[in-house]
């Protein structure tokens, strides 16, 4: 009896032990399971493409130059609401920021350099066939298009504009070329910031596709990085070469809106409209700071430079109670359109022609876009007396299409008064005025405290 | 209809208590005769007619002669004398019970054989239980002559011994002791009782969920809640129960669930305060073996047998890296041994008050109306009157734009303002959206067995119409176990099932559409009316000119129209194998198998505003030919929400426990198990839904729809939603636990858990904790003379628990959004930074603590005190926004806590009326000691609403900006660098910490009850005090930015009444004065200063309990073995509060809405048991 026992004494051992085998056997595959179906560690081009697609993030754009551009005012009542960022950023007030942190026209294109990090990284350990060869290089374009576009954005706001007799001086923006959150922050030089967005975008050229994402047009482009590279050369005064990206993109796409096709409503245009060639957005946080409704008043003068049967006082603007006031622009929304359009492309190609003394095809360009503008059959196309006479029209015409656009305002005084435009700005609040000098220093926007404490980085002298 | 019933039965309880008065007085007596009879039937005579009970051994029977007595109503004492005259026996009374003890030698006789008298000596001692109490009669034995002598009332001997003599201690009902003389004064000799000798005395030991500890070898921190505590209270859900009855355990309360972006992550129930920041903060629980997946209120009560809750890391750390937040082990009942069947059948009906809707003071409807006319005055509503027409304006407004307008008359306008000055909205909300709770509970179970099998069957029905108006909630809980015993009763097989299932009817959610206070929802004949939502009046009146679907709100309908119904259905099955392989050594097989199914459906029908709406929103009308496009058809929406989990859990045991010679006494526990849990949530939309035909409209989820008020577009939600997850753990754990002579324990656990983290080398994936703990019963001692402190015990332990964080990874992670971006591709986005050093949370926790009983347990308790710390916590650290994030979630945090729980039970009254207490006592204060995250403004830790940890405090503080008064035109004045200061914006943006005062913990450090309970014969009546003390909370009081909302915001307190008005009020009043146009910044200054600070100290007298029991015993003929009728009266009210604001600190008003105390509550039950 008592053997008996001591048999099924083992066996017992023995059925325990081969139960806790068992679960050792299946226990890497338990470990290994994927804790949530929406986790996932990005490896894949569906999970790259999904990434770059987020485009509450990733087609987000800095607002503050716009802020500070010419193209609004505040009534005093509603100055007084705003916010203490808003209204320092309305006066040009040395300090913005005071304590606030995390904002967004810093953070936002950071973001965006971050996520287009980890896709090129992730790009590059994939490992490359022939079925997936094409995906790889074209999501590698859009990558590298995001972070230049990323880039030329903060530049825009916070380095000061480009100069190339000061540019390897000049304290550009942190370059940030890998996803290391522990590789630290250092200010390259102006003349290193652009010469890195115009080798992000030389090198996405050959890998984006030519054909515009009609459907998404969220998505980059060959077209969007010629239309991109255009906005960087003007910036930096590089007007040649802005001219020649233009026509790049536009030999592969120019379609204009006539706005005689469109209905006056609250959002008269769609995100998917055919001048968008690449779609982006102030951030909604950034939408307190020129709130479509309501709040900013368009510049008079502005206002008044419109002509009668000029479309685009019905399509751009909304007169609530006599006073006008923004819409949404191309982006269907209400936040406020800062992306790539043909409209802008024609200016900067007849900018170029105009600047390097061809008149006639500057105005050319002019009045192919301008036709579509006015009520049908009222236009009268534009003459020039010279290049000269074109070039005024010509940016006269810029401030009036591209109004409230992304701070090409603010990207052109920048500019235009390093060329003695000498354009002064003015603000009066409470029966003061306020005045902003060209070529302030006040041009380049202080960076965002947290950044300053968290990274080391210099700050901006102003 | 119910107080009549209570009527009935407080007056059948009186009759039985004067029954059962003269059925105790007659029974004194005793009436037998016989001839040669065995003592043993004389004395279950004597049992059946005094209610007394005999205990006797064997041995006593067999050196006893059979008796013949006849005697007839002779007094007990008298009888039992004659009965052992001519015996060797005697007997001693003791509260009803009558011991058998032998007749002591006559003294100064040499016991027989004793050859050594030379050397031998007087020996003393003293023979108690372990409470203390003496044990007269018992019996001392020297073994090597076989002589005796019995202990006197006092339970003191003298025995002539030598030293090394062995001496053998026995008691009826008690386990024998050996001991060798070492000394001629041998102390205190303590007899433990058998477990099964004695009913009603119950031997605790305590459930850890993989094994029972018995009380006497614990060293860890134990709260137990017998089935008796349970049953103290009433209540749906099995949890509540616990609450002032726990030692350790608090209840927190005003939590903020949800609000705005941030989680803040506040546990309804904290055991030893806090250990965690961002990671899970609730405790784990424990149902018969197993984590408890499920709805903990799908759990009926009546099935509870009992809760053990495990507080230190001896105690929890078992559980390993699920114990940081504390354990609550809940065990259901089992049938027993040899037990014929019993049945029992418990029902109770419970009647609450309707809440008390005026609690939160409004300000009256006339001062609003007045702050209206004052802002229409102003021009404050112009923007929204001529801007777009369809923005929501008030009644009183729109009435005072007509009348500038001229479309009304100012007698008009007078008349109709009239009207709404004398209305007030809570009239109505509290006719038409509240009533009185009514609830019922029935619950019948069956249990028994015999030599082989042992069973136990429930089954438990809720029902639960609450509060608020149309919803209710019903339960029905089933349950059936048996136990097998094979083989000789090595194997025992256990089976259980369990389910529940649980209907949650929530059509009212208590909102009611308006913040306006002076609205009527009603006509007289109780017929809806409408109030201003989302749009103008005007506007829905005339939009689409008869095209569209009727826009107006009517809260009436919408409450008589919702159908938001959610189906809980839960089920468990578990199997155990238990094998006894030799004496002591087990080993055993348990499986648990879970799954649970949440189904909500939320059908909107066409009659809802919120269908009636989405369709109109989305209608666009061609006026040219007047054809109406609907993107959304006409008909319901339903939304389904679906959660399913499935569980698995595997655990193999070994254990083996033994006693050896010598006073050796031993157990291992040594185990691995494996549990899987299986989530998946799913939620879809369906349009045009029909519910008699199930059908729907396929919809165009992508194009962007323009929306009626022409104010922007947007796609038609989906409402799509999918998630699964997947929780994977291995364990493997031991544990033992050695004492020595019953005076020392040693005990250990370590345990290792592995979990399927993401992203994590597998080496990381674990994470090994350990405890260790001592204790010592120094009253066991020989050198331990306290008579008057009987029981004294030391335990002190120290060891690791753990807690998860599934929501981190070491990787770089993306999450795919629910929704696609406005192209209609998918979208994923970064949620998860590199994180290669990620590891799990760690508590350490030191316990010190003492065990007490005086003698007779009239004190008696336990004092703790404990050190936490927890390290490694998982906590955002500031980054470089350049990096492409603003923070990094990772190890960065740590914090501390200590505490003290105090548990006191004292026995007042011993006669025949009983009176004990039970006092329980904590104390619990946590503070964050590393917290890296970016404080920001001090304006932000003034929110409530926010986790705001800070360095040196409690994780949930109270902190305000500083107060200096009003000044002399009634501006809030702060101090800001200590100076005063009005400006408002910079003190909220202030960075400065010194600017902010901390005022205090949220949560009360301090927390308690008092619970008196009374006794008379069948009677038990006690009640329950319970108190708050150390915490602070913030009273609302008026704001201006919400009363001028453009909507009609929530119309503020009544300290609106009370602002500064004119020059020298700020010397009598705090409240500041009106002002247009506003400062927002102005009105949060005050709103989170100091000066709206209070103390939430409070006493209060939760509630009372009173039943009555009648037995078998007392009234003959009665059907049943035992009836308890009972009474449970909660929520008492408040006995004393610290502030005077007349606000429950449990129940502090939020600025919005309705705020109430949980209403009083009155139940009634009877329990049978056959």
């Amino acid at each position: 009896m008592e053997k008996i026992i001591n048999r099924y004494n083992y066996s017992w051992l023995f059925l325990l032990c081969a139960t806790l085998m068992t679960a050792s056997c299946r226990k890497e595959a338990l470990l290994n399971a994927k804790p949530s179906t929406s986790l996932v560690i990005p490896s894949s081009i569906q999970d790259f493409q999904a990434i770059l697609d987020a485009t509450l993030t990733m087609n987000v754009t800095p607002s503050l130059g716009e802020a500070s551009a010419d193209n609004y005012y505040l009534t005093d009542t509603k100055f007084q609401s705003a916010q203490p960022v808003v209204q320092n950023t309305y006066l040009w007030a040395k300090d913005i920021f005071g304590a606030s942190t995390n904002i967004d026209d810093w953070n936002y294109p950071y973001e965006q350099v971050f996520n287009a990090n980890v896709v090129l990284e992730g790009l590059a350990k994939m490992q490359a066939t022939a079925s997936n060869q094409q995906d790889i290089n074209t999501l590698t374009g859009y990558a590298l298009f995001y972070r230049a576009y990323a880039f030329f954005n903060v530049a825009q706001v916070f380095a000061p504009p480009y100069d190339s007799t000061t540019a390897s001086s000049d304290l550009g923006i942190p370059l940030r070329l890998s996803s290391d959150i522990t590789a630290p922050s250092i200010r390259a030089t102006v003349k290193d910031t652009y010469a890195q967005i115009i080798d992000d975008l030389n090198r996405a050229c050959k890998l984006t596709p030519t054909a515009l994402p009609t459907a998404n047009r969220n998505r980059p482009s060959r077209p969007a990085v010629y239309a991109c590279l255009a906005r960087v050369y003007q910036s930096m005064r590089a007007y040649k070469e802005a001219g020649a990206a233009a026509d790049s993109a536009l030999q592969l796409y120019s379609s204009l809106i006539d706005y005689n096709t469109v209905a006056v409503a609250t959002l008269p245009f769609k995100n998917n409209n055919a001048e968008t060639i690449f779609q982006s957005n102030f951030s909604s946080y950034a939408q307190t700071l020129i709130p479509v409704i309501g709040i900013a008043i368009i510049d008079s003068n502005l206002y008044r430079s419109y002509a009668a049967n000029d479309l685009r006082l019905s399509l751009y603007f909304r007169v609530v109670s006599g006073v006008p006031g923004p819409r949404g622009g191309y982006s269907g929304s209400l936040f406020t359109f800062s992306g790539l359009a043909t409209d802008e492309l024609y200016l900067i190609r007849a900018e170029s022609y105009a600047r390097a003394g061809q008149a006639s095809l500057a105005m050319a360009d002019l009045n192919t876009l301008l036709s579509k503008r006015f009520t049908t059959g009222t236009f009268i196309p534009y003459t020039a007396t010279d290049a000269a006479d074109a070039l005024q029209q010509i940016l006269a015409e810029r401030r009036k299409e591209l109004e409230l656009r992304g701070g090409l305002r603010w990207m052109d005084l920048r500019r235009l008064n390093k060329e003695g435009y000498n354009i002064t700005l003015t603000r009066v609040v409470n029966g003061q005025t306020y005045t902003l000098p060209p070529n302030s220093p006040l041009y380049t926007l202080p960076i965002p405290p947290d950044v300053i404490t968290l990274s080391g980085i210099t700050q901006n002298a102003r | 209809m119910q107080i009549k019933l209570l009527m009935k039965l407080t007056a059948i309880f009186l009759t039985m208590a004067f029954l059962n008065v003269s059925a105790e007085g007659s029974s004194q007596t005793v009436t037998f005769s016989g001839r040669n009879v065995p003592l043993k039937k004389v004395f279950t005579a004597i049992e059946r007619q005094t209610g007394f009970v005999v205990f006797y051994n064997y041995d006593h029977l067999e050196q006893a002669n059979p008796v013949t007595i006849s005697e007839k109503d002779l007094p007990l004492v008298s009888f039992l004398q004659k009965l052992f005259r001519d015996q060797p026996l005697d007997f001693v009374i003791k509260n009803k019970t009558i011991v058998i003890t032998h007749k002591s030698p006559a003294p100064g006789l040499p016991g027989p054989q004793d050859n050594d008298a030379g050397q031998s000596q007087p020996v003393t001692g003293t023979v108690t239980d372990s409470s203390g109490v003496p044990l007269a009669g018992a019996t001392i034995t020297l073994k090597r002559t076989k002589t005796f002598v019995t202990a006197n009332q006092d339970g003191q001997f003298t025995v002539q011994a030598n030293m090394g003599d062995v001496l053998v201690v026995s008691f009826v009902g008690f386990q024998s002791r050996e001991i060798r003389i070492g000394s001629a004064a041998l102390g205190r000799i303590l007899l433990k009782r058998y477990v099964s000798s004695l009913s009603g005395v119950e031997v605790r030991s305590y459930n850890t969920g993989y094994q029972q500890i018995p009380k006497e070898r614990a060293t860890g921190a134990f709260a137990i809640v017998d089935n008796e505590l349970i049953n103290r209270s009433v209540s749906i859900n099995v949890l509540d129960r616990l609450e002032n009855v726990t030692s350790g355990v608090a209840f927190n309360k005003n939590i903020i669930v949800n609000r705005a972006y941030q989680q803040i992550n506040q546990a309804t129930i904290a055991i030893r305060g806090r250990s965690t920041i961002n990671s899970n903060p609730n405790s784990l629980v424990i149902l018969d073996n197993f984590p408890y997946d499920g709805d903990l209120s799908t759990i009926n009560p009546n099935d509870v047998e009992s809760i053990t809750v495990l507080k230190d890391a001896a105690a929890s750390s078992i559980w390993g890296a699920f114990s940081g937040n504390g354990v609550i082990v809940i065990t259901t009942k089992k049938g027993k041994y040899n037990q014929p069947l019993k049945v029992s059948v418990n029902g109770n009906f419970t009647i609450a008050a309707k809440p008390d809707l005026h609690y939160q003071p409004w300000m009256s409807s006339a001062d609003y109306i007045e702050i209206e006319q004052f802002l229409y005055g102003k021009g404050f509503y112009n923007s929204t009157l001529s801007g777009n027409a369809y923005s929501q304006v008030s009644p009183v407004v729109q009435l005072l734009a007509d009348q500038t307008a001229g479309t009304v008359t100012a007698d008009q306008v007078t008349a109709q303002l009239n009207t709404y000055r004398n209305q007030d909205v809570r009239d109505d909300v509290g006719k038409y959206f509240f009533r009185k709770e009514d609830r019922q509970q029935y619950s019948v179970n069956l249990s028994g067995g015999d030599s082989h099998d042992k069973y136990y069957f429930s089954g438990g029905y809720d029902y639960d119409l609450p509060n608020l108006t149309y919803n209710n909630y019903k339960r029905v809980t089933v349950k059936g176990g048996n136990v097998f015993s094979l083989w000789k009763q090595k194997i025992e097989i256990t089976t259980d099932v369990q389910f529940n299932q649980s209907t949650t009817t929530l059509n009212n959610t208590g909102s009611y559409g308006t913040s306006l206070p002076y609205m009527k929802l009603a006509d007289a004949n109780g017929n809806a009316l409408a109030v201003p939502y989302t749009y103008r009046q005007t506007y829905t009146d005339t939009a689409g000119q008869g095209k569209l679907l009727d826009w107006t709100y009517r809260p009436l309908d919408e409450l008589r129209n919702a159908s938001n119904v959610t189906l809980l259905t839960d089920y468990h099955i578990n199997l155990g194998l238990k094998y006894r392989i030799i004496k002591g050594l087990e080993a055993s097989f348990l499986y648990q198998y879970s799954k649970g199914n949440s189904d909500d459906e939320v059908y909107n029908s066409l009659a809802t505003w919120y269908t009636r709406n989405m369709i109109n929103s989305f209608s666009q009308i061609n006026w040219t030919t007047g054809a109406i496009t609907r993107p959304i058809p006409l008909g319901g929406i339903l939304d389904k929400t679906q959660n399913n989990y499935e569980s698995n859990n595997v655990r193999g045991l070994l254990t083996y426990a033994n006693t050896f010679d010598g006073g050796h006494a031993l157990t291992v526990l040594a185990g691995a198990e494996v549990r899987k849990n299986d989530a998946f949530t799913s939620s879809y939309r369906l349009y045009g839904y029909d519910p008699s035909t199930t059908t729907s409209f396929n919809m165009d989820y992508v194009d962007l729809f323009t929306q009626y008020t022409a104010s922007y577009s947007q796609q038609i939600p989906s409402n799509i939603y999918n998630l699964g997850t997947v929780n994977n753990y291995i364990s493997y754990f031991a544990n033992a636990g050695y004492t020595y002579n019953e005076r020392y324990t040693i005990t250990g656990s370590a345990r290792r858990d592995e979990s399927n983290l993401f992203g994590v080398n597998t080496n990381q994936k674990g994470v090994p904790l350990w405890s260790a703990g001592a204790a010592w019963n120094i009253s066991h001692e020989n050198f331990y003379h306290v008579d008057w402190l009987p029981n004294l015990k030391f335990r002190l332990t120290d060891g690791y628990q753990g807690n998860v964080n599934p929501g981190v990874a070491a990787l770089t992670t993306a999450t795919y959004g629910g929704a696609n971006n406005v192209y209609g591709a998918q979208q994923a986005s970064i949620s998860n930074l590199p994180n290669p050093t990620l590891r799990w949370e760690k508590v350490n926790q030191v316990n010190m603590a003492i065990d007490f009983a005086s003698i007779h347990n009239t004190i008696s308790g336990s004092i703790d005190y404990y050190i936490k710390k927890g390290t490694d916590l998982i906590a955002p650290s500031p980054l470089d926004p350049t990096t492409g994030a603003t923070s990094f979630t990772g190890n960065t945090g740590d914090m501390k806590a200590h505490g003290l729980d105090v548990t006191i039970n004292t026995i007042n009254l011993k006669g025949r009326l009983k009176w004990y207490t039970t006092f329980l006592f904590n104390y619990a204060l946590d503070e964050v000691t590393v917290y890296k995250a970016n404080k920001g403004s001090i304006g932000i830790y003034t929110g409530t609403g926010f986790l705001n940890p800070n360095v040196g405090h409690p994780l949930y503080s109270l902190y305000s900006f500083k107060w200096a008064g009003l000044d002399s035109v009634g501006n809030p004045r702060a101090i800001l660098d200590g100076k005063t200061s009005e400006d408002y914006a910079n003190i909220y943006n202030s960075t400065n910490f010194d600017n902010l005062k901390y005022d205090g913990p949220i949560n009360p450090p301090i927390f308690g009850s008092i619970r008196n309970t009374f006794t008379w014969k069948q009677l038990s009546f006690s009640f329950l005090l319970s108190y708050k003390f150390g915490f602070y909370f913030r009273r609302p009081s008026i704001s201006y930015s919400t009363l001028y909302s453009t909507a009609g915001g929530y119309g503020g307190t009544a300290d609106y009444e009370r602002r500064w008005q004119k020059p020298g009020d700020e010397l009598r009043t705090i409240v500041p004065s009106m002002v247009y146009p506003l400062d927002p910044y102005r009105d949060g200054f005050y709103l989170n200063s100091t000066a709206l600070v209070e103390k939430g100290d409070y006493i209060r007298l939760q509630d009372l309990q009173f039943s009555y029991d009648l037995t078998k015993k007392q009234v003959t003929g009665l059907p049943f073995e035992t009836v308890r009728f009972y009474v449970y009266a909660n929520n008492i009210g408040l006995l004393w509060k610290a502030n005077h604001s007349g606000i429950d600190p449990d129940f502090v008003p939020q600025n919005a809405g309705l705020t109430y105390p949980n209403p009083r509550s009155i139940s009634t039950g009877i329990k049978l048991d056959f």
